[in-house]
């Protein structure tokens, strides 16, 4: 008897509880016009951001505390927007840590102009083809997967990830790990201070990719197929090359062959400069 | 077609006053009925549309940190700032203020809190706050900085440190903790270069990263003051 009793209240229960999650999941669609801009920001929470086919942005967002509110601003008013804007507010300032997340899940149309700030929380931007992406978080991480345009991500202390970028790669970082997969993209730039850098995939050719750490190591783990210009260097770290490189003349430099090295390898179609100032370097096959 | 004309007429003036519009896409009938008959205007018009077309093809060139760092210290030391975090702006900007209900019981718990915390504002708080922390001394960094013509760049960051300092209070303790950290780091690689740039003046490579770590320490603080908490 109990237990059924049991049964009884939590059936009646549960669709409370349900209704009560329901009531902080928020969900809004807007029509927009061709290569709309969309941006967003955001304290703490996760944000997704998918492109989709339709010229429609489409949000879903949820909040944990009633005293934090998510404010849409569109211009024009009325038609479709050319811009979308999102911002969280905290409505009141006792409200803080956790409470204060708010988490958006974003569909937005090819050829969106994105900008993203989410101080702490995570972002993953996922298959979109995009004109200009912006994200920007303090201690969030950041994971773009499938993206072709221009892409500009920075954390200070978040960790970056890029999986298959097409386009053009900007990521800084201050104390983050930085990983590129399999990127395609004709210029990359990429610097973190402390954290590791990640290499792993071709490079397309005529490709220019930069990449620069100061005290993390960096590993680059490439197919034997790849063709590229070498310029890697590192002043007080250690330099480890596995491929086989063709050195070429080096040019004037204090640093020790041990730190440096110069060469091309098949017919160095693409450009690499890789450099540390107190890091390992090491160049690897795949 | 008169192309020996070299005398500016009425149609020229209107020409003038009207071609802005007329290059940006708006209706001008007497524009180009205007530089079917006049060389000069025509000549004008070409140069302007030649212009305009190798603008657009230029890239957009980021400014460098330096600049961004100055005109973020000569703000800061203006106060604006300290003017954007005051307590009444602040007070007056909260979104909430519009909204009858909240407000009430905002100013019933405000009215509680001065209540029930009055009576602990003795001295001892005071004298206690008013103690220095290591935490709140700026960072002295004597670099070689000035070796690679970052002297305004290390003036900057030593007036953003100052800011910051006076902000980081505010901050949410993990993203204070984020910065700190993150400061922390780069303090290491300026202090690293800088050892590297006394024993080996001529290190490249170490020139380059101190500046570098400049850059970002200007570009990371100026973050730390610009951060939105969702207020």
């Amino acid at each position: 008897m109990p237990f059924a009793l049991g049964i009884f209240l939590c059936s009646l229960a549960l669709p409370g509880i349900v209704l009560a999650a329901e009531g902080n999941r928020i969900e809004k669609t807007f029509e927009v016009a061709p290569n709309p801009r969309v941006t967003l920001s955001n304290t703490r929470g996760q944000i997704l951001v998918r492109g989709w086919d339709k010229q429609q942005v489409h949000i879903v967002y949820s909040v944990i505390s009633p005293r934090v509110e998510v404010d849409s601003d569109v211009i024009p008013a009325s038609g479709p927007a050319d811009k979308v804007h999102f911002s969280t507010h905290i409505l009141d300032p006792l409200v803080s840590g956790k409470d204060q997340t708010a988490d958006y899940s974003l569909d937005v149309p090819m050829g969106t102009d994105l900008e993203i700030r989410d101080t702490l929380g995570s972002v993953k931007i996922d298959k979109l083809q995009g004109d200009d992406a912006t994200v920007e978080t303090v201690g969030g991480s950041i994971v773009v997967s499938d993206f072709t345009g221009h892409l500009f991500v920075r954390s200070i202390g978040g960790n970056i990830d890029v999986i298959r970028a097409a386009g053009r790669v900007e990521a800084y970082s201050i104390t983050g790990d930085l990983h590129f997969v399999s990127p395609t993209t004709s210029k990359l730039r990429a610097t973190t201070t402390s954290g590791r850098i990640l290499f792993e995939g071709d490079f397309p050719d005529g490709g220019d990719y930069s990449l620069s750490e100061y005290s993390g190591d960096m590993d680059i783990i490439c197919p034997p197929s790849a063709s590229f210009e070498l310029n890697a260097k590192t002043d007080r770290g250690k330099l480890e090359n596995e491929m086989p490189i063709t050195i070429r003349h080096q040019p004037a430099t204090p640093l020790s062959s041990a730190n440096s090295l110069f060469g091309t390898h098949l017919s160095g179609k693409a450009t690499v400069n890789l450099k540390s100032f107190s890091g390992t370097i090491r160049i690897r096959q795949r | 077609m008169d192309e020996t004309r070299r005398y500016r007429t009425a149609e020229c003036d209107r020409f003038e006053l009207e071609l802005d519009a007329y290059m940006d896409g708006e209706v001008r009938p007497s524009v180009p009925g205007h530089l079917r008959e006049c060389v000069f205007c025509k000549v004008v018009f070409e140069d302007l549309t030649a212009l305009r077309t190798a603008a657009r093809e230029l890239p957009l060139e980021e400014p460098s940190p330096v600049v961004w760092a100055n005109i973020r210290a000569q703000l800061s030391a203006e106060g604006a700032f300290a003017e954007k975090g005051g307590v009444w702006s602040w007070f007056w900007q909260l979104d909430f203020l519009r909204r009858p209900v909240p407000v009430a019981a905002f100013a019933c718990m405000l009215a509680l809190g001065c209540w029930l915390t009055a009576p602990q504002n003795n001295p001892q708080t005071k004298t206690t706050a008013s103690l220095p922390t290591s935490a709140g001394e700026p960072t002295v960094v004597r670099s070689m900085v000035f070796l690679a013509g970052g002297e305004g760049l290390e003036k900057a960051v030593r007036e953003l440190e100052k800011a910051f300092k006076a902000r980081e209070a505010t901050l949410a303790p993990d993203v204070k903790a984020t910065y700190e950290n993150s400061l922390s780091s780069l303090d290491a690689s300026i202090r690293e270069c800088n050892d590297s740039l006394q024993r080996e003046p001529g290190n490249s490579l170490a020139h380059e990263y101190l500046f570098a770590a400049y850059s970002q320490k200007a570009e990371v603080l100026s973050s730390a003051l610009e951060i939105d908490e969702g207020r």
